[in-house]
């Protein structure tokens, strides 16, 4: 039906392997996390700790069961004859588990809703609150350091790639090194150089001595300390694109429209625009990957420098077993990726003549 | 044969080889020549000096020590889960590539899925819910969480080569799907399989030591690995007594590793395309 | 030279970065403070008593989701009617005076001058609608502490203010001694704001307690929440506490604002510190001395440089052979070096150890019996350790190098491998209990540590589900130290088998079992009267014949002495912290007990 419209099946197409996709990472998300032999209300009844006689704890416990949504309820009415939810209970009068299965229903029709569920730790906190104070960090952290490194990086490559020489024989190994580092530990390595020794910057935090706001001291503190874990995953980025850049544009410099474009005379600038923009092509999907893999990554990041953001939610959430939270979590991520994706995708059927010409593109991605 | 030597002639090729070649000797024949001493020796944090070159940890323990039975640890996990994300990244792409259709669409968005959840979260979830960790464990979740995009590399390769004419003909023989891909795919994509294999290698030690950086690393007796002498740095006042001995060694370690397999995969793929040579 | 290069990086860092980060200012910046950010010299940074991210303000809400400065025993934001001075066992006044205490009542005279934010006065009735919540909800803190005290009685005293007589509660627990723990630690919330908020809401507490209560609360003490997030709480002092009048003689407290950051490293309290960017901690920073040139400082200027208050200890589930066999627990005991755990794990923060289970030093010892403790206690000896298990019949199987293969038992069984449970991440208690097993398994004993996640720690303990298992029981220094340790180390009070729903709140070794045939009733008998005596030969004598059941049977195995806070200060800001050389008050963080007066007393250090 949409045959003579080869870019707009092809979109639709993606749109729909992406929601698939989708539905499994949501299950995934849910069941992972429930793998362990964790249980929430057990680890906060035992550091309700010393002190608690025994029907108390029993009391106490019944209610974070219910509060957390893993006993089975049914619908009932009080003593007034209003409609209640009361929890189902055995023979002996302990209120009986909702498995999993059951949970994860609840779950998928409280998402529907944008529900996320509320954090098993963070009092009455719902996750999508979790996540919206998070979010601002990482994307201010991450989105400007992935571009920029992305940027820099693929200019540097393709300039090595053409130049070749001296500039390459030093930029080559310089790159290949850098990208080599644990950025985690390169991150290790600035602070103690730069914040330790010299003092110019500071070594943890997002700032300081101030409310975050569009004030002053907010935004000068914020970008004196968002120097460091920058340049920890900037120059770490920028090597590895920089590299994959540098293949792309030797092969390309082989081909003949570069050939015909030197033949011509062009300025070395136009040239290298050429290049570039066409050596680009398989790098644009790199852009989108390293999202996903920097969102990850950015969780050490955060912690080498006690930055807030996504990746310190999680791995909090992760100890503590805060499933709605760590399924929030690993929610917002899988969807920015995907959308990362998506997006990507989409550019590239539009910027790919082949594409375009409805020859149909290699299902990875 | 001809291969060799031409990667024999690249000189990236032969300082990577070099290196990668002194640390497998270091990591394996390290305890003949030094003795391995992984108990207390010292006081803590104490600086490098003529018996211990590179001082002592946290614990008082000879840092020499430590880094040879992590160089070996990492080399062990970086292998294993090498090998593990490699076959299965390998296998699935090469039947996808090659069946194409609905096994294909299956194995592709099974291979997608994988992508868009990043490995670390996915590594995150599964190494806490293993309440012990031996070096294996690790290895095998790193492997595991590993092939997406050696499958998908792959999966490219045995596409393009699907419609070369000997494999057409083969088809036409009548050979069984295993024997073409085994006697006639495996053999054109071999060089590519063994480049990747490198770079999982090389991302494994890198996947262990950042698990075990947030504290999901090996644990129990023999958890000596790189990531978790980083760690222990981390953890235990390297920065904030500058003891600049506890991390930088250990850093270089996996960098010059990491490096070194890096130099190998270039050259090789300089090897192949000669354009990148020169 | 330097500062130069500095302010010109901050300007192009400030340039380049604000673009990326007009994203990550969500709110609006709020008064004084957001203009000009906060000036150093007025403000007090501290931080260890908030980790994760602040939840809620609300008094009522369970301690463990509060967030600091209302969670614990904090006096910033809500005070206790009495402060407990933890270096002369002394009750100093807040918003009530110790006025006696026996074995039937406790008497506590409110101070008239007493207010709330709002300009009410505190009066019993808040106190009362503190304690007897408890009666009324079972879900409510207060409702384990409600249970030692059978009435409070008030009156108005002739020369006026009023007068609150907690009576001790014969008829269940009779425990005067933890009545005087509850009075210096249960902060007391305005009654008026609560009682309305609870009709308000059905009278449904659990509805109560989920309000955070954090936009301008009532509160008595002297500072209130200014502003707060994941990444750090600040608190404003108020400058019309009624305290500054009626306790400090008009002064107010030095610091305008005090700023507890959030870090998630534990190496950056040692950093922040050291740069001056944090003014006191309460975390463990190994190797302080290196730091005293960055002018940090401690309670003592030399080692041991804290005050001890807890005892970390390994305890021992007695229900599982071969742990079940006392001589074998001796044995243990007896294999572990001390004085390694000492000086690798905390950094040689303690003064060495005695056996038992009261401390040599401080407000115990005058418990404390040297002579009891050599004859009936074991310290670390590897011989004698070793010298127990062969007499006891245990033999250590070796492998052909030489190293420990596995244990077998008098009639020659093999005995599984025991495992020494850890919270994984602990730094200070995964590293005692390393060398706790390296001495364990010189002296022959097949033991492993097992470090697990948190998740799997803390329901380990009630449960027993363990072999051996670090803990901190008493974690804090209160008015019933030492009982409270005995209590939690040996009552058999609540005995509850191992596993399943079974759980143990104290004794999680199950150690005593009453109805067994081993059962030594003179355990609970002790622990059941102590709180009662009042003649203090008495309270020795009983201490020490307790201290000498718990060396004989050796139940748990303390390894070291820890203060019951890190206090570490700098003294590149404010000066004038308290000191070995001026104790003016508890080496704990200015919100905790009777070192709230810190604030007061603090200076500008320029």
């Amino acid at each position: 039906m949409l045959k003579q419209y080869p870019t707009a099946r092809f979109i639709l197409m993606r749109a729909g392997w992406y929601f698939v996709t989708f539905l499994v990472a949501v299950t995934i998300n849910f069941y992972l996390p429930r793998l362990g032999p964790n249980n929430p209300v057990d680890i906060i009844m035992a550091q309700a700790g010393s002190g608690t006689s025994r029907e108390d704890m029993r009391i106490k416990e019944e209610m974070y069961l219910m509060e957390f949504g893993l006993v089975k309820m049914k619908a009932s009415r009080d003593a007034g004859g209003r409609a209640v939810k009361e929890m189902v209970r055995d023979a002996e009068g302990k209120p009986v588990r909702a498995s999993n299965f059951e949970q994860f229903i609840t779950y998928l029709g409280m998402c529907l809703k944008g529900d996320l569920g509320t954090s098993f730790y963070k009092q009455s906190k719902k996750v999508t609150d979790v996540i919206k104070e998070a979010v601002p960090w990482t994307i201010a952290l991450q989105l400007p350091t992935i571009l920029f490194g992305w940027i820099v990086g693929n200019l540097l490559g393709a300039l090595a790639a053409y130049r070749r020489g001296v500039f390459d024989k030093v930029f080559f190994p310089v790159a290949l090194g850098l990208s080599s580092f644990p950025f985690f530990v390169f991150g290790m390595l600035l602070v103690a150089f730069f914040a330790l020794t010299l003092g110019w910057f500071p070594p943890m935090g997002g700032y300081d001595n101030a409310i975050p706001g569009f004030n002053w001291p907010f935004l000068s503190s914020a970008a004196h300390h968002y120097v460091l874990p920058f340049f920890s995953i900037f120059l770490i980025l920028a090597g590895g694109q920089a590299i994959g850049m540098r293949s792309m544009g030797i092969y390309e410099l082989g081909t003949d429209y570069i050939k015909y474009a030197k033949w011509l005379g062009l300025r070395e600038t136009t040239v290298l625009l050429y290049l570039f923009r066409n050596a680009m092509l398989p790098q644009i999907t790199g852009l989108a990957l390293s999202l996903g893999t920097m969102i990850g990554g950015a969780l050490i990041t955060e912690m080498i420098f006690s930055y807030p953001g996504l990746g310190m939610a999680m791995l909090d959430a992760v100890t503590k077993n805060d499933y709605p939270v760590i399924q929030g979590v690993t929610l917002i991520i899988t969807v920015s990726v995907l959308i990362a994706n998506f997006t990507v995708d989409i550019l590239i059927a539009f910027l790919d003549p082949r594409v375009k010409a409805g020859v149909q593109m290699g299902k990875g991605l | 044969m001809k291969l060799l030597k031409n990667l024999l002639k690249s000189p990236m090729f032969v300082i990577g080889m070099s290196l990668f070649l002194v640390t497998i000797l270091i990591a394996i024949f390290g305890p003949l020549f030094y003795a391995i001493n992984t108990d207390r020796v010292g006081v803590p944090y104490d600086m490098p000096n003529a018996q211990f070159w590179l001082g002592l940890d946290n614990y008082g323990r000879d840092y020499v020590s430590l880094l040879i039975r992590g160089l070996g640890s990492s080399l062990y996990v970086g292998v294993i889960a090498g090998v593990i994300a490699t076959t299965i990244g390998t296998l699935i792409g090469l039947y996808g590539g090659f069946k194409g259709g609905l096994a294909d669409d299956i194995l592709s968005v099974l291979t997608n899925l994988f992508v868009v959840i990043p490995q670390f979260v996915i590594l995150i979830l599964i190494s806490t819910t293993f309440e012990k960790r031996s070096l294996a464990l690790v290895a095998m979740i790193i492997g595991f969480t590993a092939w997406t995009w050696s499958a998908r590399g792959v999966r490219a390769q045995a596409a393009a080569l699907k419609s070369k004419d000997h494999i057409s003909l083969a088809r036409l023989n009548g050979d069984n799907t295993l024997k073409v891909l085994v006697v006639h795919i495996l053999p054109y994509i071999l060089s590519y399989v063994f480049m990747v294999f490198i770079l999982q290698v090389s991302s494994g030690i890198l996947s262990e030591a950042a698990i075990s950086m947030i504290g999901l690393g090996p644990t129990g007796d023999n958890a000596i690995s790189l990531g978790v002498i980083l760690n222990d740095a981390n953890r235990y006042g390297g920065l904030s007594d500058k003891n600049w001995h506890a991390f930088i060694p250990a850093t270089c370690v996996i960098s010059a590793l990491v490096f070194a397999l890096y130099l190998i995969n270039t050259s090789m793929e300089g090897v192949f395309n000669p354009r990148l040579r020169k | 030279m330097m500062k130069v290069k500095r302010s010109w990086l901050k300007t192009l860092a400030a340039g380049a970065a604000v673009v990326g980060l007009g994203l990550a200012s969500c709110k609006s910046g709020d008064g004084a403070a957001g203009e000009t950010g906060f000036r150093r010299d007025k403000t007090l940074y501290l931080a260890g008593s908030q980790w994760g991210d602040p939840n809620t303000f609300n008094p009522m809400a369970e301690s463990w989701q509060a967030a600091w400065p209302v969670n614990d025993k904090f006096n910033l934001m809500y005070e206790p009617l009495i402060a407990y001075n933890s270096l002369d066992g002394k009750f100093e006044p807040l918003l009530g005076t110790l006025v006696s205490h026996d074995t039937q009542k406790v008497v506590v005279d409110l101070n008239p001058k007493a207010k709330w934010s709002d300009g009410q006065p505190v009066t019993s009735t808040d106190v009362k609608f503190v304690f007897e919540i408890g009666r009324r909800f079972p879900g409510a803190a207060t409702a384990y502490a409600i249970r030692f005290v059978s009435s409070i009685e008030t009156e108005m005293k002739e020369e006026g203010g009023e007068r609150l007589t907690f009576v001790v509660n014969k008829a269940d627990r009779n425990n005067p001694l933890v009545i005087l723990d509850h009075l210096q630690a249960i902060r007391i919330v305005p009654a008026h704001v609560f009682e309305k908020l609870l009709a308000e809401n059905n009278n449904d507490l659990s509805a109560v307690q989920k309000f955070k209560i954090d936009q301008n609360p009532v509160v008595s003490g002297p500072y209130n929440i200014h502003h707060y997030n994941n990444e750090r709480i600040i608190v404003k002092r108020r400058d019309d506490y009624w305290g500054n009048e009626a306790l400090y003689e008009g002064k107010m407290p030095a610091p305008e604002y005090i700023i507890h950051p959030i870090y998630k490293n534990n190496d950056h309290f040692a950093i922040a510190l050291q740069q001056g960017r944090l003014d006191a901690s309460q975390t463990y920073m190994p190797r302080i001395w290196l730091k005293k040139k960055d002018q940090v400082g401690t309670w003592y200027d030399k080692a041991p440089y804290f005050v001890p208050g807890a005892m970390p200890m390994l305890l021992i589930n007695t229900t599982k052979a071969p742990l079940n066999d006392k001589n074998f627990r001796r044995a243990m005991a007896a294999a572990i070096s001390y004085a390694d755990i000492k000086e690798l794990a905390v950094s040689g923060y303690a003064s060495d150890m005695q056996p038992g289970l009261i401390m040599p030093q401080g407000l115990e010892e005058k418990f404390f019996s040297a002579g009891d403790a050599a004859s009936f206690g074991v310290a670390h000896n590897p011989d004698l350790a070793k010298k127990i298990l062969e007499e006891a019949g245990y033999k250590s199987v070796l492998k052909p190098d030489g190293t420990l293969d596995y244990m077998t038992d008098k009639a020659d069984n093999k005995l599984p491998q025991l495992t020494i449970t850890v919270p994984a991440g602990w730094s200070d208690w995964e590293a005692m209990v390393k060398i706790a097993e390296k001495g364990l398994r010189l002296a022959g004993i097949d033991v492993r540590e097992n470090p697990v996640d948190g998740g799997l720690y803390w329901p380990a303990l009630p449960s027993g589900n363990f072999d051996l298992i670090m803990h901190k029981p008493a974690p804090s220094v209160t008015p019933s130290l030492p009982w409270t340790r005995f209590e939690a180390v040996m009552s058999s009070r609540d005995w509850a088998p191992v596993g399943g729903d079974n759980k143990m709140n104290e004794n999680q070794g199950r150690y005593n079992q009453p109805g067994s045939p081993e059962y030594n009733a003179r355990v609970d008998e002790l622990i059941g009267l102590i709180p009662r005596m009042e003649n203090e030969a008495d309270i020795i004598a009983a201490y020490q014949e307790l201290n000498r059941i718990f060396m004989q049977d050796q139940p748990a195995i303390p390894l070291c002495y820890l203060p019951e806070q890190f206090y570490e200060f700098s003294t590149k800001i404010w000066k004038n912290w308290p000191t070995s050389d001026n104790p003016y008050a508890p080496p704990l963080l200015p919100w905790v007990g009777a070192s709230t007066k810190i604030l007061w007393n603090l200076e500008p250090a320029k």
